[in-house]
C-alpha cells in the first residue's frame, strides 16, 4: 500500500493527468495507465483489460477499490469514469471470471472485511447474507423515485414506484385510520388512510421511502379523501404498473432538505445524502396534477395475439395439431372449409402465428424489444412443420414473458408451441 | 377564438344532457318485504300496508299506487284510514301516530305526511299508560280513540290530534262500574280492542286483555253493556246489525254475545271452541259478515290444535256446511273482506288475506272459492330470485304467444275482477312491451309483463321437467284426505324451499324475434327452448361438453350432473325445451349468448366456455380457460358452499316448525330486544377498532383464482381477420382479462343441416391491468353498437355500417378500452377505477331519446359501479356524461342483481321481493301517475278537509303555533313532540313569522274549515 502510494506520488510529478491503474486477475499483476480526464469507454477499458492478460475469450467482471477500501464493479462508462476520476492516485482493477464472480465481495467494507476474513475463519465469510445480484447495466432500471419535490410541501413525500416487468410484489397494506388536520375551526380529527404494513422484500419496502403509518394523501394525483379503503385500495390495483403515492411520512424527521435536490435515488433513503442519481434515469415529472393518461407509459399495453386463419387441421380428439405455414405466404382471406365429417366436441382448431416487426415496439423499453426477439428465436425454433400440442399454451407464455423477460430467454419447459408470434407492445 | 368556440360547444353538450339524462327511482315492483300492517278504506277502495322499515303502500285499482315512508325507523304496526275521508292514520312501533292525506296536486294524487303525535300522559305515569294498542277511528272522522297498553283510552281530536282530555275514558271509570267478585285483585290489561257501534255512532266497543267488554255512551260518557268474559281476549267483532258482539279468545275459542237490556252478562250465548277437545292456539281475529240470504260467513284466523298443527298459518271460512282452513304458507298478518255493495255495504265478495310474504285474495262469490291473481304485490320470491333478464320491445306476436301460454297455467284462478279498485290511472299506455324474466333457485323461469307500473306474471316456465330431481314427488302435504280435520286448503305460492339447488337459474337469453331459449343453471346446463303454442312430447337429449379438453392433475370436488332423463317428456303449450347441453365440469354458468340467426348458442363457466349449435345439435368448439394452477377453481367451491345452505335450509325448517305464533303486542321485549342489538352492534364496532381492516395492494397477477371464469361472451358480424370480409365471430371475455376472438364459419343456408359450422381462432388480447372483462361490444362504422340478432331482418334496427371500420370495446372492471379492427390496437380508454375508486359491476348498452327533439337520440353505456354509482358514458367517445348515486354501496345483491333496458330504465332488487325499477333516460319513464277522487262527504260533515295546496311546512307552522298557544292558554307540560319541532330552527321562524302576521290562516284551520294540507315530508317519490 504504502509502496504504491509513494510510487503513485513520483508518477504525478511526471504527469498529472495519467492515472496508474494496477489490475489483479488471479495472482498476476497487471500495470499501465489511463487518462484521466478522458478515460474513454468502458468497452474499450474493457477489451484493454482482456488484452493485457491475455484472457480474450473470457467473460469476466471487473472491480476496483475505492477510497474508502470498498470494492466497487466497473460494468459501465459511469462507474468507470467514477473509478478513475476518484483514483487516490492508484486504480486497483479486480478481475473475476464472470463464473466465478463472488457478489458478497461487493459493496461497502468489503475489501476491509476481507481482509479480516482471510485472517480469522473463511467460513465466516461465506455465511454472511445472500448476496444480491448485480446485473449488466441493460439490466438497471428504476425501481422508485421521488418527485415532485419542488411542488409538494415539506411534510409530504411523492413516491413512484416502477413494477414494470418486476415479478416483486408491490408488498404494502393499507388501513382505516384518523388524522389531525389544522382547519380555520382549531384541529380536527379527520378519516385517512394509512399504511399498515409491509410485506418484506416487496417493492415498497425495498426502496425504503414508505413506512408504516405513513398517511396515504393522494393516488396518482387524485386525492384520497372521501374515499373507502376498499376505493382506495382498488384505484392502487388499477395503477399498480405505476403507482404514484403521496404520503405524509410518520417519520418527518428524513425529510428533504429543500438546497440539495436529489432526484431518484435508488434503493436509499435520502436522508443519506450521498446516493447519487443513476444516469439514464427519467428525469422526476413535474407538473403539479397528474392526468393519469400522461403518466402512463408504454408498459401498460395489452398483448395482443392475432392468428392468421389457415386451413382447420382435421384431428383426433383431444390432441390439438397445427401445420406451419410459409412465411412469405401473405395474409390471404381464410379459403373455404373443406366438407370434412362433423368434429367431435373437444375440437380445438390450432392458430399459425406470422411473425411480423412490431409496429410501435420499436421505443419501447427492453422489455418489448426482448419479447419481440424472444419469439423470432423460437419462431426459427420451431418452424419446421411439426404438429404440437396447443392448449391455452400461448396465454402460459404470455404470462411468464410478461412477468420475467429473463424466463422467455431461455424458453421454459412449456415451451411455445406456436409457429410464430405477433405481438404488439 | 378558440376556446369560446369550445366553451360554447360544452354548453350546448350540457343542454343535450340534459335533455337525453334524467335520474328517478320511479316505482317499486313485487312484494313489500317484511310487511307489519294492514289497513283497508271500503270508501277509498285503497288497501294499504306498512312494512317493518317504516314505509307504507297504498294500493288501489292495477296502476294505483303510492307510497310513503316514515322518517322514524320503526315499524308500522297499525293503519286506520279515517272513514269517508282521504286521510290514513298510521301507529308506529315507536308509539308514534302519523297522519298521512292523499293530496290532489296538478291532477295527480300524491301521499304526504300531514301530521305526527305522540301520546303524553300525565306527568311521572309509567310509558304503559300512554303505550297505544288499539286505535279506533270514528266514523265522524273527527275523532280517534286510543287504547293502551294501561287500560285507558285517549280521545284524540283530528286532525291536528288535540288530546281531548275531558272526554278520556280511564281504567278507574270503567272499574267503578265493574262488579267487585269479577274485578278480584287483578287489573283490566291493556285496551285489546276498539270498536264502533255499525248503527249508533255515539257508541263504542271497548275489550280488554283481561277478558272484559263492555259499551261505552260517548254521548253519556258511562258505559252501558258489560260482559264479563274470562279469556284472555284477542279480538272482537261487532255484526253489522248491531246486535251481536263476537270475541276472540287465546285458548282458540270465540264467544257471541247479544246486546240486550242488561247491564251485565257473565256468560256469553255462545262459547266455541272450533278446532276443540286439545288445546288450541289462539284465535287473532275474528269477524262475521251476512248475507242478504242464507247464513252469515264466519271467517276467523288461527285456533289451530297446538300439538299436531300448531305451525300452520290459518284462516278458517265457515260459511253454511262449506268449512275450509286456508292453509298458508307464511304468518298471516292481517286480513280484511270486500263487499259487493259500496261503503262496506253488501255482500261480501272477496278475503284479503295479507301473510308475511305474499297477498292472497280469496273469491267469496264463486263456488269452491278460488284465488284471484293479483295485479300487483306479486311475490316475486316465490322461489329465490337467482338471475333476471330483461327483454325490450317485444313484437306483438311473441308477446300475444306467451300471454296464451301463460292463460293455460292460470286457469284455476278465478274470473272475478280485481277487488280492490279504489284511484284512477292516469299513466298513458306503456310506449312498448317489455318482458322481465327471473330465473329462480327451484329451475323455474317467471316472465313478468314489466311495461307498465304493475308487474303484472305472464308465463312461468320450469326446466326441472327435463332432468330427475331429487325432489320427493310423493309428498303431498299439501292435499288433505277426504274427511280430514281441519279441512286444510293450500293457498299461495311463495315456497322457497328448493329441493335441488342445482337446477336453480343462472343465466338467461331470449330472442324476441324467434322465440328461442337458452336458460342455464348452477349445474353447468345449458337448456334451448323453443316457444310451441301446442302441447308436446319432447325427447330432450343432453350433449356433454368437456371444457376441461384433458387438462391434467385436476378434482372436481362440487356437486354432480344432473340426471337428464331418458324417455320422452309431455311439456304444456309454451317454451319446450329441445336441446340440452351439460358442461363437465358441472360448474355453474357464468356466461350465456345466443344468436338465433346462426342458431349457436355461447357458454361459459370457470373453466372455460363452448359454442353449441342448436340447429344440428353439437358442439362446435370448446375452449378451456383454466389457469392449471387455480385450485380453487378446479375443486369447486360449490361442494363446501352447498352443504352449509342444505343444513341451513333443515335447520330454518325446524324452526319454521317449532315457532309459536307471535303476539300482537311484545312491547317491553321489543324494546328490549332493540336495546340489545344496539349494545351488540356497539360492541362489535369497538373489536373492529382494535382489528383494523387492512388492505392489501398488489397487483394482480396470472396466479389469482378464478381468472379462467368466463364472463361475458358476444356474438359478431364483423372485420376479424381483415378490413374488407366481414365474418362471423365469437368473443368470449374471462375475469383474468384476457379475451378470445374466433372467426365462425357458416355453411350457406342451404346446406346449414349439413355442413358443419367450424370456429377458428383469431385473436386473443390479454388486458395488462388484467381486470376481469365485463362486457364486449362491436361497434359499426357510424360507431354504434351492432344490432341484435334478427333486428335488421325485422325492420326494427338500421342495419350496421359495414363500409368504414368496426371498433371493439372491451369493457372491463376497472376500464373502458376501444380498440380498431381488425388490427387490434388500442384506441381510446377511459380508466374509471384509476380516476376514482369505483368498480364496475354491471354494463348495459342503451339508447336514449332526447325529450325535446323527437327523432334524436344516441347510444351510450349504462353502468353501475360497485359503489352504488349510475354513470351513463357516452359512445364511441367514451366520456363521462352522468352520474348518479343509486343502490347504497352496502347494499351488494342490489347491486349484483340489477338489469338494463334497452332504453335507459333498470331494475334492481332492494330485497329478495321487492324489485326498484329506475330511470336514467329523460324521454322513457315508468311511473304511477294516479288519483283517488275522494267521495262525496256526507252533509253533516260540512267541516270535511279539503285537500289544498300549501307552501312546505304551513302544517307544522299552524299546528305548533296552535299548540304553542294551547300551552300558553292550559299550561299543559312540554310534549316531547313539540320539543323536538321546537329545537329546529326552520320550524321557529315560521312560528315566529305566523305569530307576527297571518292570523286568518290560524283561525282557518283553527275552526278547521280549511285544515293544511302542506308538505311536512315529502315520500311519496
Amino acid at each position: 500500500m504504502n509502496r504504491s502510494f509513494n510510487k503513485s506520488q513520483s508518477l504525478r510529478y511526471l504527469d498529472c493527468t495519467a492515472v496508474e491503474v494496477k489490475s489483479k486477475y488471479g495472482a498476476e499483476f497487471r500495470r499501465f495507465s489511463v487518462d484521466r480526464f478522458k478515460p474513454g469507454k468502458f468497452e474499450e477499458f474493457y477489451k484493454l483489460i482482456l488484452h493485457i492478460h491475455r484472457i480474450t475469450n473470457m467473460e469476466v467482471m471487473l472491480g476496483y477499490a475505492d477510497v474508502h477500501g470498498d470494492l466497487l464493479p466497473i460494468n459501465n462508462d459511469d462507474n468507470f469514469c467514477k473509478a478513475v476520476s476518484t483514483a487516490n492516485p492508484l486504480l486497483r482493477v479486480f478481475i473475476q471470471r464472470q463464473e466465478e464472480v463472488d457478489y458478497s465481495s461487493f459493496g461497502t467494507n468489503t475489501l476491509t472485511r476481507k481482509k479480516k476474513a482471510v485472517v480469522t475463519l473463511r467460513n465466516d465469510v461465506n455465511r454472511k447474507r445472500p448476496h444480491i445480484r448485480i446485473g449488466m447495466p441493460q439490466d438497471f432500471r428504476p425501481v422508485s423515485s421521488i418527485i415532485d419535490v419542488d411542488i409538494l410541501p415539506e411534510s409530504h413525500r411523492r413516491v413512484r414506484l416502477y413494477r414494470h416487468g418486476s415479478d416483486k410484489p408491490l408488498g404494502f397494506y393499507i388501513r382505516d385510520g384518523t388524522s389531525v388536520r389544522v382547519t380555520p375551526h382549531g384541529l380536527e380529527k379527520v378519516p385517512g388512510i394509512f399504511i399498515s404494513r409491509m410485506v418484506p422484500g416487496g417493492l415498497a419496502e425495498s426502496t425504503g421511502l414508505l413506512a408504516v403509518n405513513d398517511e396515504v394523501l393522494e393516488v396518482n394525483g387524485i386525492e384520497v379523501t372521501g374515499k373507502t379503503l376498499d376505493q382506495v385500495t382498488d384505484m392502487m390495483i388499477a395503477n399498480s404498473h405505476n403507482l404514484i403515492i403521496t404520503v405524509k411520512p410518520v417519520n418527518q424527521r428524513n425529510n428533504i432538505v429543500r438546497s440539495s435536490r436529489i432526484s431518484g435515488s435508488s434503493g436509499q433513503s435520502t436522508d443519506s445524502g450521498s446516493s447519487a442519481g443513476f444516469a439514464g434515469m427519467p428525469p422526476p415529472i413535474a407538473g403539479h396534477s397528474f392526468p393519469p393518461d400522461d403518466l402512463e407509459s408504454d408498459e401498460e399495453s395489452d398483448i395482443v395475439i392475432e392468428s392468421n386463419l389457415k386451413r382447420p387441421s382435421r384431428r383426433s380428439t383431444s390432441s390439438t395439431a397445427s401445420r406451419a405455414q410459409p412465411q412469405a405466404m401473405p395474409p390471404a382471406p381464410p379459403p373455404p372449409p373443406p366438407p370434412s365429417p362433423p368434429r367431435p366436441p373437444s375440437v380445438i382448431s390450432t392458430a399459425s402465428f406470422h411473425s411480423q416487426p412490431s409496429l410501435n415496439g420499436a421505443g419501447n423499453h427492453n422489455l418489448s424489444y426482448k419479447l419481440h426477439r424472444d419469439l423470432n428465436l423460437q419462431h426459427h425454433h420451431s418452424s419446421t412443420p411439426i404438429i404440437r400440442e396447443s392448449n391455452g399454451s400461448l396465454h402460459k407464455i404470455l404470462n411468464t414473458l410478461r412477468t420475467d423477460p429473463r424466463h422467455s430467454l431461455a424458453l421454459p419447459r412449456g415451451g411455445v408451441e406456436e409457429d410464430g408470434t405477433v405481438i404488439t407492445l | 377564438m378558440k376556446r369560446f368556440r369550445r366553451h360554447g360547444q360544452e354548453t350546448h353538450r350540457d343542454r343535450l344532457k340534459q335533455e337525453l339524462y334524467q335520474f328517478a327511482k320511479t316505482v317499486e315492483h313485487g312484494f313489500p318485504h317484511q310487511p307489519s300492517a294492514l289497513g283497508y278504506s271500503p270508501n277509498l277502495q285503497l288497501l294499504a300496508i306498512g312494512t317493518r322499515s317504516g314505509a307504507i303502500k297504498l294500493y288501489g285499482a292495477p296502476g294505483v299506487e303510492f307510497m310513503g315512508l316514515h322518517d322514524e325507523n320503526a315499524a308500522v304496526t297499525q293503519i286506520h284510514f279515517l272513514p269517508h275521508q282521504g286521510e290514513l292514520i298510521t301507529l308506529l312501533d315507536d308509539n308514534s301516530l302519523h297522519m298521512w292525506t292523499l293530496r290532489a296536486h296538478q291532477g295527480l294524487s300524491e301521499l304526504l305526511e300531514v301530521g305526527r303525535f305522540t301520546l303524553t300522559g300525565p306527568p311521572g305515569a309509567p310509558p304503559s299508560v300512554t303505550r297505544v294498542t288499539a286505535v279506533l277511528a270514528h266514523s265522524s272522522g273527527e275523532l280517534l280513540f286510543l287504547g293502551t297498553e294501561g287500560g285507558h283510552v285517549f280521545v284524540v281530536e283530528v286532525p291536528g290530534f288535540r288530546e281531548l282530555e275531558e272526554r278520556n275514558i280511564s281504567v278507574e271509570a270503567v272499574q267503578q262500574r265493574v262488579p267487585e267478585d269479577y274485578m278480584g285483585r287483578r287489573n283490566l290489561e291493556c285496551v285489546e280492542a276498539l270498536q264502533e257501534n255499525p248503527l249508533n255512532p255515539h257508541q263504542i266497543l271497548i275489550g280488554y286483555s283481561r277478558g272484559l267488554m263492555l259499551t261505552w255512551d260517548l254521548d253519556t260518557n258511562c258505559s252501558r253493556h258489560h260482559f264479563l268474559g274470562t279469556q284472555q281476549l284477542e279480538s272482537v267483532w261487532w255484526t253489522p246489525d248491531g246486535q251481536q258482539i263476537l270475541s276472540s279468545h287465546s285458548d282458540g275459542s270465540y264467544c257471541q254475545w247479544t246486546l240486550n237490556d242488561e247491564d251485565r252478562q257473565a256468560e256469553p250465548d255462545k262459547h266455541e271452541m272450533p278446532y276443540g277437545t286439545f288445546p288450541c292456539k289462539a284465535i287473532s281475529k275474528i269477524m262475521q259478515l251476512s248475507t242478504k240470504q242464507g247464513p252469515p260467513f264466519l271467517i276467523f284466523s288461527g285456533g289451530m290444535p297446538r300439538a299436531s298443527y300448531g305451525d300452520r298459518h290459518c284462516i278458517s271460512v265457515i260459511h253454511s256446511k262449506t268449512h275450509v282452513a286456508l292453509d298458508f304458507t307464511s304468518r298471516i298478518i292481517d286480513y280484511f273482506a270486500t263487499t259487493s255493495g259500496a261503503q262496506g255495504k253488501g255482500e261480501p265478495s272477496a278475503l284479503v288475506v295479507l301473510v308475511e310474504e305474499e297477498l292472497v285474495v280469496v273469491d267469496l262469490e264463486t263456488e269452491g272459492w278460488p284465488v284471484i291473481q293479483t295485479p300487483y304485490l306479486a311475490p316475486l320470491h316465490c322461489s329465490a330470485i337467482t338471475c333476471s333478464h330483461h327483454v325490450s320491445n317485444i313484437p306483438l306476436k311473441l308477446w300475444e304467444r306467451i300471454r296464451a301460454a301463460g292463460q293455460h297455467q292460470s286457469a284455476h284462478y278465478s274470473r272475478k275482477p280485481w277487488p280492490v279498485k279504489g284511484g284512477q290511472n292516469l299513466a298513458p299506455d306503456a310506449p312498448q312491451r317489455d318482458l322481465l324474466l327471473t330465473g329462480h333457485e327451484d329451475g323455474t323461469v317467471r316472465f313478468w309483463d314489466a311495461s307498465g307500473v304493475c308487474l303484472y306474471p305472464l308465463y312461468k316456465l320450469s326446466t326441472a321437467g327435463v332432468f330427475h330431481a331429487d325432489a320427493d314427488t310423493t309428498d303431498n302435504m299439501n292435499h288433505g284426505a277426504e274427511g280430514e280435520w281441519p279441512p286444510f286448503r293450500k293457498v299461495g305460492c311463495f315456497d322457497p324451499y328448493s329441493d335441488d339447488p342445482r337446477l336453480g337459474i343462472q343465466k338467461i337469453h331470449l330472442c324476441k324475434y324467434s322465440g328461442y331459449l337458452a336458460v342455464a343453471g348452477t349445474a353447468g346446463q345449458i337448456v334451448v327452448l323453443e316457444l310451441n303454442d301446442e302441447p308436446a312430447e319432447q325427447l330432450v337429449e343432453g350433449t356433454l361438453a368437456d371444457l376441461l379438453q384433458g387438462q391434467e392433475g385436476f378434482r372436481w370436488k362440487g356437486h354432480t350432473r344432473l340426471e337428464v332423463r331418458e324417455e320422452a317428456v309431455a311439456f304444456p303449450a309454451g317454451f319446450q325445451p329441445f336441446a340440452l347441453v351439460q358442461c363437465q365440469p358441472p360448474a355453474v354458468v357464468t356466461s350465456l349468448a345466443l344468436h338465433s340467426e346462426w342458431k349457436l348458442v355461447a357458454f361459459g363457466t370457470s373453466h372455460g366456455f363452448g359454442l353449441y349449435d342448436y340447429q344440428q345439435k353439437n358442439t362446435v368448439l370448446v375452449r378451456c380457460t383454466l389457469n392449471p394452477s387455480d385450485q380453487l377453481a378446479l375443486e369447486g367451491p360449490l361442494s363446501r358452499v352447498k352443504s352449509i345452505k342444505k343444513s341451513l335450509r333443515q335447520s330454518f325448517r325446524r324452526i319454521r316448525r317449532s315457532r309459536v305464533s307471535v303476539r300482537k303486542h311484545h312491547v317491553g321485549n321489543a324494546a328490549k330486544l332493540q336495546e340489545i342489538n344496539a349494545r351488540l352492534e356497539a360492541e362489535a364496532l369497538q373489536e373492529m377498532e382494535l382489528a383494523p381492516v387492512q388492505r392489501k395492494i398488489e397487483a394482480r397477477s396470472s396466479d389469482d383464482s378464478f381468472t379462467g371464469l368466463v364472463r361475458t361472451l358476444y356474438f359478431a358480424d364483423s372485420f376479424l381477420s381483415d378490413g374488407s370480409h366481414n365474418s362471423p365471430s365469437l368473443w368470449a371475455g374471462t375475469n383474468g382479462g384476457s379475451v378470445f376472438a374466433y372467426t365462425l364459419r357458416l355453411p350457406p343456408s342451404d346446406r346449414r343441416m349439413e355442413d358443419p359450422i367450424t370456429a377458428y381462432p383469431a385473436k386473443e388480447i390479454q388486458l395488462m391491468h388484467r381486470a376481469p372483462v365485463v362486457g364486449i361490444v362491436v361497434l359499426d362504422g357510424r360507431g354504434a353498437p351492432l344490432p341484435e340478432p334478427l333486428e335488421v331482418a325485422h325492420d326494427l334496427a338500421r342495419s350496421p355500417d359495414m363500409h368504414n371500420a368496426h371498433h371493439l370495446l372491451v369493457i372491463s372492471e376497472e376500464q373502458f378500452k376501444m380498440f380498431t379492427l381488425p388490427k387490434v390496437s388500442s384506441k381510446l380508454k377511459l380508466k374509471l377505477t384509476a380516476l376514482d375508486g369505483s368498480r364496475v359491476r354491471k354494463v348495459g348498452v342503451a339508447s336514449f331519446g332526447s325529450s325535446r327533439v323527437e327523432d334524436y337520440s344516441e347510444s351510450g353505456l349504462v353502468v353501475l359501479t360497485n359503489q352504488g354509482d349510475l354513470h351513463v358514458i357516452s359512445l364511441p367517445s367514451l366520456k363521462m356524461q352522468v352520474r348518479y348515486p343509486c343502490v347504497r354501496r352496502e347494499d351488494v345483491s342490489g347491486i349484483a342483481s340489477c338489469v338494463f333496458t334497452k332504453y335507459g330504465q333498470g331494475f334492481y332488487l332492494i330485497s329478495p321481493s321487492e324489485f326498484e325499477r329506475f330511470s336514467l333516460s329523460a324521454r322513457w319513464l315508468v311511473e304511477p301517475r294516479c288519483l283517488v277522487e275522494l267521495p262525496p262527504t256526507p252533509s253533516s260533515s260540512a267541516s270535511k278537509p279539503l285537500p289544498r295546496a300549501q307552501p312546505d311546512g304551513a302544517a307544522v307552522q299552524h299546528r305548533n303555533f296552535r299548540r304553542d298557544r294551547e300551552n300558553c292558554e292550559e299550561n299543559v307540560s312540554p310534549r316531547v313532540m313539540e320539543h323536538a319541532l321546537l329545537n329546529d330552527e326552520k320550524v321557529l321562524q315560521e312560528i315566529q313569522r305566523s305569530l307576527e302576521g297571518d292570523q286568518t290562516s290560524y283561525l282557518e284551520h283553527h275552526s278547521k274549515s280549511k285544515p293544511g294540507g302542506g308538505k311536512l315530508i315529502t315520500n311519496g317519490e
